[in-house]
Parts: structure tokens; C-alpha cells; sequence
């Protein structure tokens, strides 16, 4: 069988809530070893098709192929176990829990002890944790230390850290430079850059379009729940793109 | 310098790990305080006491602990306890194996937690609700069924020891059920998957849900944990009295919830242990005690406890937040 372009390929995808038609119709495809830029105004569907890629939402209508393969992805577990990893806008990290214990958080290692019961093997989930995220670059000061006392960015590089280690197939960063300073923005636009010479896919979502506009290979730009515009970067400025979003007119 | 920093880091990160310090702290200084005014307070049969009161009183607590950090309440806990028990002496009575009205009434009290988590979860309500309301219903069930009237036991059963016997100068079974209990969750907590997807569906359940864990089977579960082990207290105490009457364990819902927050566990969720709760559960246990044999008269428990409650909080959340700093 002939391995397929694209690793992801979302179909005619519609979601409504109650009166709002959040997604109509939308196409929309990720290739191997492709950057994505996902970019829109408020409300303009992104977050959605992301969160029914991801398995949070289930679509009213569309099909989801990956790596050739239609998928029902009907929850995150299911997502995460196919190899996609997400780093939502709210990080999905527990304040309270330790970093390493984060890292592991829904696919934790354990070893049996007395034949019996699946404990949790400590010492493997804080080396191996530690060790993936100096591979990203990001030093801390203690793994046991709980994410509250982590400043933005750390956390930032721990959730992406954590998806980059996971993230075996296709990597989706929701807004993930919106809270950050210009030195940690930088930062994870070196991850995304590292992450795709590793041979994942990332999905890039964001406002700013400088910022995606660097990294990404394709921008897909949505508008009202519609897709408004498919196309690699070398057909189109920034300028251009911004443009687009701003009046909301189909790029031709 | 970098390692004195290093060292003030590990002694900060370790009082936030151990929430059970100050309760230690407070539990070590009370014992003190009625070693010199109450007579006869450090003798095998007060600790004894002290040990069969807490013990009752812990087992409850231990579930609601688990059922706290997991982000939810069970109010009804009280009404669990009595209702298991009543179960437990009417089979008794009626000539059913005690083993077999003991399964019973742990399998009732499993089902109520059901009932709680199904409500809680199904319908996104407050389990502070769910729970008021079930502990209501079924305290009126309870009086409804019995009229008001108590059951007595009058046989005798070598089961009843092992719930509840003496087994040594007054030390009672209940202690080591209470130890095992608190043992067996405490490890479930610190120590397995479980315990990790527990403290993240009561840290974060948004968080939780999209990395994958299922949370409202986290939350039924814990639900059904707490209820169990009401049920099982309530029978535990039915073999202490050999008697159970329709208002029983009225108002233990909230003695284990002052058990349990004196322990440090957040009501918010996502934070605390069972050593804890063990500690709390033990110092409501000795001022119970203490006071009585201080020659106070008994009302003065609540009002101490009380006092207790609200300067453990105060401290853990001092304590806290000097360690985030």
C-alpha cells in the first residue's frame, strides 16, 4: 500500500453549538514533517477543529483520516494514544502536582510489585522526565517541585516539553506565545523548528502572525467557522495573510 | 550560597509535600498539655479509649479525605454509617450469617456512593448538594423503617470479635482496621496510577479530562470508596454497642470533615494525605478524652474542637503559603 501524503486529512468537517455554527464545512490537512499555521480572528473556529481533532468534541458531520487510515477519535486518550499531543492554551498542567509527576500525567510507568499491584516506578518517571526536558532545553530546578511555583515560561516549556516527548506523529500548540516575553516566544519557535527536524508535524494556532510566519510551512486561515485560505508560504506575505483576517475575504 | 539556597528550597518543598506537620505539631502538644492536667490520661486504658473513639471516627474520615482531594464532598457519610449498621443488626436478628448481613451492608453502602457520584457526575450538580440531600433522604428512610425505634443485638458471634474485639487491656480491633485502611488508601494515593489521576481530577479537572482520564469514573469511584467505608464503620461500631438506633452518627459528616482539614487536606482538592487525617483524627480523639478526664463537662468538646479547626486552617495556610514563597 502506498504510505499516504498527508498525515492528517480532516473532511467536510461542521460542528454547531445550540445557534452557533462554529465550523461549516471545512477541509483541512497536515502533511509529514509539515509545519501547519492555523490562524483566524476570535472566534473564528480554530480552537474547535482543533478540540475535534484532539478527541474533545466529537464533529456533527466529517471524517478524520490519519496516516491514511479513517479514524473515530472519540475521546483524547484515543488521540493521545494514535500520537497526537496538544498543549492547549491553558497548559493542561495541575498546579498542585509535581513537575515529573505532570510529565507522566494519563500514561504514568509503573512496575509490579508482590506480583500484584502496578505501582508507580518514582525514580524512572523523575530521570526520565528531567532528562526530556533538558533535551528541550529547559533546566529546573527540582522535579519534585510542584508546576505552582514555576514562572509562565517554565510551565510553557514543560507542557510543550511534555508533548514533544509524547508526541510521537503530530504535535498541536494552541496559542502557545500569547502569555509569553519575546525571549521565551523565541524559545518555543526553536522547539517547533527542533520538533520538525525530529520528523513530527505541528499544528501552530496564533495571532500573531510574525511569529507563526517564521516556522510555518502552509497557513490555513479560517474566518466564521469557514475556511478562507490554504497556502504555503512561499505564495503568501504576512502582509498578505494579514490582510485576509482582517477583511475577511477569501484569498485568492 | 547556591547550596544554602538549594537547602531552604528542599526544607519549603518539603513542608508542602507534608501537609501533616501541624497537625503532628498540634496532636504533640495536646497530648503534652493533658498528660499534666488530667489524671490517669496516659494509662493502656485511655489510650485505649482514645483509640476505639478515633478509630470509628477515622475509618469515616479516611474516604472522605480521598473523596476531598478528588474535589468533592459526601455529606451523607452520617446517614451511610447508620443505615449499614441498622442493615447489619436486622439481618443479625432475622438469622442471617453475620458475614453474610456484613457483605450486605457494605454492598448498600457501596450502592449510596453509586447513587452520589451518579447524581454528582450525570447531572454536574455540587456533590455539597447531591450528598445533603441524600444524607436527608436516607436519615428518613432510616426513621421511617424502624418507626424511630433502636435494634438491639442479643447473640453472640466470634465475626463480632473480629470487627471489634478487645484484644489486648482494652485495645480494640477497630484501631487495626483503622491503621489498615489509612495504610492501604495512603498508598493507593502516593503511590500508584490511581492515586495520580485522583489528585488531578481534584487539582484540575479541565486539565485532567484532556489528557485523557476519564474523571467522572475517578470521581464515582471515590464516591463509592467513601460510602464502603462509612458502611464499614457503622458495623464496626455495631459490634462495639450491640445496638443501633436511628439518629447514629447524626452530625459525623462534619466531625470528619474537621478530622480531615485539621489533617491539611484542601477542601478545594487536589492537596493533602491520609497521615494527615490520622493525625486529625486522633487529636479530635484525645480532646474527647482529655477533657472528659480533666473533669470538664462533655460540651465543652465541641467548642474546643472548634477552636481546634479553625487555628489548624489558619496555620496550614500560613505554613503553605511561606513555602510557595
Amino acid at each position: 500500500m502506498k504510505k499516504d501524503d498527508f498525515l492528517v486529512k480532516m473532511v467536510g468537517i461542521s460542528k454547531r453549538f445550540g445557534t452557533v455554527q462554529a465550523l461549516k464545512n471545512v477541509d483541512f490537512t497536515v502533511k509529514h514533517q509539515e509545519v501547519i499555521g492555523l490562524v483566524g480572528d476570535n472566534g473564528a473556529g480554530k480552537s474547535t477543529l482543533i478540540k475535534i481533532l484532539t478527541g474533545v468534541y466529537p464533529p456533527d458531520k466529517g471524517e478524520i483520516y490519519f496516516e491514511g487510515k479513517k479514524e473515530c477519535i472519540d475521546s483524547p486518550k484515543k488521540a493521545r494514544d494514535m500520537g497526537i499531543e496538544t498543549v492547549y492554551q491553558h497548559l493542561a498542567l495541575i498546579d498542585l502536582m509535581s513537575i515529573s509527576r505532570n510529565f507522566f500525567l494519563g500514561r504514568e510507568l509503573t512496575r509490579i510489585i508482590v506480583g500484584l499491584f502496578n505501582f508507580l516506578d518514582k525514580k524512572k518517571i523523575d530521570e526520565i522526565s528531567e532528562r526530556a526536558l533538558e533535551n528541550v532545553g529547559i533546566k529546573v530546578r527540582d522535579v519534585n517541585e510542584e508546576v505552582s511555583v514555576l514562572s509562565g515560561g517554565e510551565r510553557q516549556a514543560v507542557a510543550i516539553g511534555r508533548a514533544i516527548f509524547f508526541g510521537v506523529k503530530l504535535l498541536v500548540l494552541d496559542e502557545p506565545t500569547a502569555a509569553l516575553s519575546i525571549k521565551e516566544s523565541q524559545k518555543v519557535l526553536d522547539y517547533v523548528t527542533g520538533a520538525k527536524e525530529r520528523g513530527l508535524s505541528v499544528i501552530f494556532i496564533t495571532h500573531n502572525i510574525y511569529h507563526v510566519y517564521s516556522v510555518a510551512d502552509r497557513f490555513i486561515i479560517l474566518e466564521h467557522g469557514v475556511k478562507i485560505g490554504d497556502s504555503e508560504k512561499s505564495k503568501v506575505s504576512s502582509e498578505k495573510i494579514i490582510e485576509v483576517i482582517r477583511t475577511g475575504k477569501e484569498l485568492s | 550560597m547556591i547550596n544554602k539556597s538549594k537547602i531552604s528550597s528542599r526544607v519549603a518543598l518539603l513542608f508542602r509535600k507534608h501537609t501533616e506537620f501541624s497537625a503532628l505539631t498540634g496532636l504533640i502538644i495536646i497530648f503534652i498539655m493533658f498528660c499534666f492536667i488530667a489524671t490517669r490520661f496516659l494509662t493502656a486504658e485511655s489510650i485505649a479509649g482514645i483509640l476505639s473513639v478515633s478509630s470509628e471516627l477515622g475509618i469515616v474520615a479516611a474516604g472522605v479525605t480521598f473523596l476531598m482531594i478528588t474535589g468533592e464532598f459526601d455529606l451523607s457519610v452520617g446517614s451511610t454509617f447508620a443505615l449499614s449498621a441498622m442493615i447489619f443488626a436486622i439481618t443479625a436478628n432475622a438469622g442471617f450469617p453475620l458475614w453474610a448481613g456484613f457483605l450486605l451492608s457494605l454492598s448498600v453502602a457501596s450502592f449510596l456512593g453509586l447513587i452520589n457520584g451518579f447524581i454528582t457526575t450525570k447531572f454536574g450538580i455540587p456533590s455539597f448538594i447531591t450528598t445533603l440531600g441524600t444524607m436527608m433522604f436516607w436519615r428518613g428512610m432510616i426513621l421511617a423503617i424502624t418507626g424511630g425505634f433502636g435494634v438491639r443485638y442479643w447473640g453472640t458471634s466470634s465475626f463480632l470479635f473480629v470487627l471489634n474485639g478487645i484484644f489486648f487491656k482494652g485495645f480494640r480491633i477497630s484501631s487495626l482496621w483503622f491503621f489498615a485502611v489509612i495504610f492501604s488508601l495512603n498508598l493507593i494515593l502516593t503511590k500508584t496510577p490511581y492515586g495520580n489521576t485522583t489528585y488531578a481530577t481534584g487539582g484540575d479537572e479541565e486539565a485532567a479530562r484532556v489528557l485523557g482520564i476519564s474523571v467522572n469514573r475517578v470521581k464515582i469511584t471515590n464516591f463509592i470508596i467513601s460510602a464502603t467505608l462509612a458502611g464499614l464503620s457503622g458495623c464496626i461500631q455495631f459490634a462495639r454497642f450491640r445496638s443501633i438506633d436511628p439518629t447514629r452518627g447524626t452530625g459525623l459528616e462534619l466531625e470528619a470533615i474537621a478530622a480531615v482539614v485539621v489533617g491539611g487536606t484542601l477542601m478545594s482538592g487536589g492537596y493533602g494525605n491520609l497521615v494527615g487525617t490520622l493525625f486529625g483524627v486522633l487529636l479530635m480523639g484525645m480532646v474527647r478524652s482529655g477533657l472528659i478526664m480533666a473533669g470538664a463537662p462533655a460540651y465543652w468538646y465541641q467548642a474546643f474542637i472548634g477552636i481546634i479547626l479553625i487555628s489548624a486552617v489558619i496555620i496550614n495556610v500560613k505554613l503553605k503559603r511561606w513555602a510557595v514563597k
